[in-house]
């Protein structure tokens, strides 16, 4: 079957708006993407800063720059946990709520993340 | 009664800080040898503790506890092999790594006789008492008499981890003993 020129201009038309419109809608649902990406070292036992505030769709990195492993958990109903984290690797977390959290192979290590506007 | 059952641990770690006082005063210093063998001696020691609890252990604290010093003390001991591997230093073991891991052995000779509550409380009052004497140690001794910069540093990091772990420690004390 042979397709005139025609065709294939709106066809090609048609694809490009179906590809744009689509981009255009991903983008529009994941503000987080835009969203700032705050890091928290840990260090000699510390979060490092140990409470940051942060606005929606922004995003937490912690960096173990420790000596020992360490995670970093919800402190209440651990709904969110890193694994275990060794030396040098980190966790991102987009924040959606405050939340307190803390270590749970070492306990006594606690920090703080305050959503702007919570 | 309670205080006698402590006594073998108790008296261990009270030559461990008298020996290192002791040394500070008469001006003796370890040198950097020895002060890794110590210090090799110093984690092995918890690390045994720990796999005691292990094994002996149904709390959840205290298990969480154990897990966490063998990683952690283990970590510490994998570095500071590697740090004098780099540097050429053989940990060169001496009078008191010696005295250290002849009194372990009577502590776990101590844990291993008890058991269920007793033993946790046992084990967790031994840790506090341990990382206690350790952090004056490595604090007032250990880090003063060291040496190589490399060597000072990593001691002095190690520091803030034996400290948390005190405060870990003592946090499960409280809740097991009340």
């Amino acid at each position: 079957m042979i397709y005139s020129m025609r065709f294939y201009v709106l066809l090609t038309i048609w694809i490009l708006l179906i590809a744009l419109t689509g981009c255009s809608k991903t983008k529009g649902d994941s503000p987080d993407k835009a969203g700032k990406t705050h890091i928290v070292e840990i260090k000699k036992m510390k979060f490092i800063p140990s409470e940051i505030t942060v606005a929606p769709g922004d995003s937490v990195q912690w960096i173990n720059r420790d000596i020992v492993a360490h995670n970093v958990t919800e402190e209440f109903s651990t709904d969110w946990k890193s694994p275990d984290l060794k030396i040098g690797e980190s966790f991102t977390l987009q924040v959606n709520n405050t939340e307190s959290y803390l270590c749970t192979l070492h306990p006594v290590m606690t920090g703080r993340i305050i959503l702007k506007g919570d | 009664m309670k205080v006698l059952n402590r006594l073998p641990s108790l008296i261990a770690i009270l030559f461990f800080v008298l020996t290192l006082n002791t040394n500070a005063q008469n001006g003796e210093q370890f040198n950097d040898a020895e002060i890794a063998a110590i210090a090799v001696a110093a984690n092995d020691i918890d690390i045994k503790y720990a796999e005691i609890a292990k094994d002996k252990s149904s709390n959840k604290e205290i298990l969480n506890f154990a897990n966490t010093m063998v990683n952690d003390h283990t970590a510490v001991i994998n570095q500071a092999v590697e740090l004098v591997t780099k540097l050429g230093v053989e940990p060169q073991p001496n009078a008191l790594s010696k005295k250290l891991n002849e009194d372990a052995q009577k502590t776990r000779e101590m844990l291993q006789g008890k058991s269920g509550k007793a033993f946790d409380k046992a084990y967790i009052e031994n840790e506090v008492a341990y990382h206690k004497a350790v952090i004056n140690a490595v604090r007032n001794v250990l880090i003063p008499d060291t040496e190589n910069k490399e060597l000072k540093d990593l001691l002095e990091v190690v520091l803030p981890a034996l400290e948390t772990h005190l405060e870990h420690a003592e946090s499960v004390q409280k809740k097991i003993v009340g």
